[in-house]
């Protein structure tokens, strides 16, 4: 891959894996809030400018896979091959192992303390209101046609209804769309 | 269950996961909890710790469930396997989408219709837990309320209605 057009700066492969692995560490609240972070961070060092940025973020979308980890791949990869891709992925994913194992075993003696008991339940029973919530930002921000619409109600009905099947009809409905979309 | 089992089933999770953590932890839910691996309440503690420790939201909540069958090896395997496709993807593949231009616009486009049907169904496997009782109901809308019409981060929802449980805990025993 050309890394030598539009950054200023080029990172060390400690400096790498150190940002990655920083922002994983300090970043609590998942993949959309972690995409903003790095994107200060690699602007800020001048690795490359926001706009750069913001193309490898759209690249990245097209991957399945959590998004924090798919941006930081290819931001990593851009900088500096498939060093920077191993060094990235390193830094994004042992800060959270190593955290959710020790949270894991202190659930373990303390699980069914009723302090910490009421702590999980209540911020469990969030679930259903923020998935809500992100259902309607995508339903709302999304440019609809009567094809989009049909398309994906039938969709959601059908992996509703088939639970088990949910994976391959993700596929077949993505297809599906795909070929109307085409088509149009 | 074996880890290979275990493995195998993140890995198709991992095949699928578009669109971020909550797309990602409906398909686990379905997935681990058609196979009987895990209980509703299991899993709800999963997420919650899941999304109150640093790191992406669905990578966590692989690491936790792997951990719960199966110890750190299982731990592990969940963690490998679900990024197993979705890293080999980037390092295969990038060079080929980024060429795609335009034509990717689309391919985004038809994954809407595909995610928007995956957290539709998340939302639908988590509502009979937002109707259990009448405090589940309430912490349930007043969070829709704040994260879709206001710019609350979600950690702060998370921690307030962790919070609120806490304090529950203690008035009714």
């Amino acid at each position: 891959m050309d890394r030598s057009s539009n950054h200023t700066a080029s990172p060390s492969p400690g400096g790498i894996f150190w940002t990655f692995f920083r922002i994983s560490a300090l970043t609590i609240g998942g993949g959309y809030a972690m995409v903003p972070v790095i994107e200060k961070e690699v602007t800020s060092k001048k690795w490359m400018d926001e706009k750069e940025f913001y193309d490898l973020f759209a690249l990245a979308q097209s991957f399945p896979g959590p998004i924090a980890l798919n941006t930081a791949l290819i931001v990593g990869r851009r900088m500096a091959g498939i060093a920077g891709f191993c060094l990235a992925m390193a830094g994004i994913l042992v800060p959270p192992f190593v955290s959710v194992l020790l949270v894991a075993l202190l659930l373990d003696g303390f699980g069914d303390y009723p302090p910490v008991r009421g702590f999980l339940d209540g911020a469990a029973a969030v679930i259903p209101g923020l998935v809500g919530a992100l259902l309607w930002r995508m339903c709302t921000t999304r440019t609809w046609t009567v094809w989009r619409a049909a398309c994906t109600l039938c969709a959601a009905a059908a992996i509703i209804f088939f639970r088990a099947w949910a994976i391959p009809l993700f596929f077949a409905s993505v297809l599906v769309a795909l070929a109307g979309e085409a088509r149009s | 269950m074996t880890i290979l089992d275990l493995a195998w089933v993140f890995f198709r999770i991992g095949i699928a996961a578009y669109g971020g953590g909550w797309t990602i932890v409906g398909i686990i839910k379905t997935e681990i909890m058609g196979r009987g691996w895990i209980t509703e309440t299991g899993f709800a503690d999963l997420v919650a710790v899941s999304q109150v420790t640093p790191g992406p939201v669905a990578l966590n909540a692989a690491t936790l469930v792997g951990y719960r069958l199966a110890g750190i090896p299982g731990a592990a395997a969940a963690t490998a396997a679900v990024i197993a496709f979705p890293v080999l993807a980037i390092l295969l593949a990038t060079s080929l989408l980024a060429r795609l231009g335009k034509a990717r616009g689309i391919l985004q486009e038809a994954l809407k219709t595909g995610t928007i049907a995956l957290v539709a169904m998340t939302l639908w496997t988590f509502l009979p837990a937002a109707a259990s009782s009448r405090i589940s109901g309430i912490l349930a809308a007043v969070s829709f309320a704040l994260a879709a019409f206001t710019k609350t981060h979600p950690l702060f929802i998370i921690l307030g209605a962790g919070a609120a449980g806490l304090v529950l805990s203690f008035l009714v025993p």
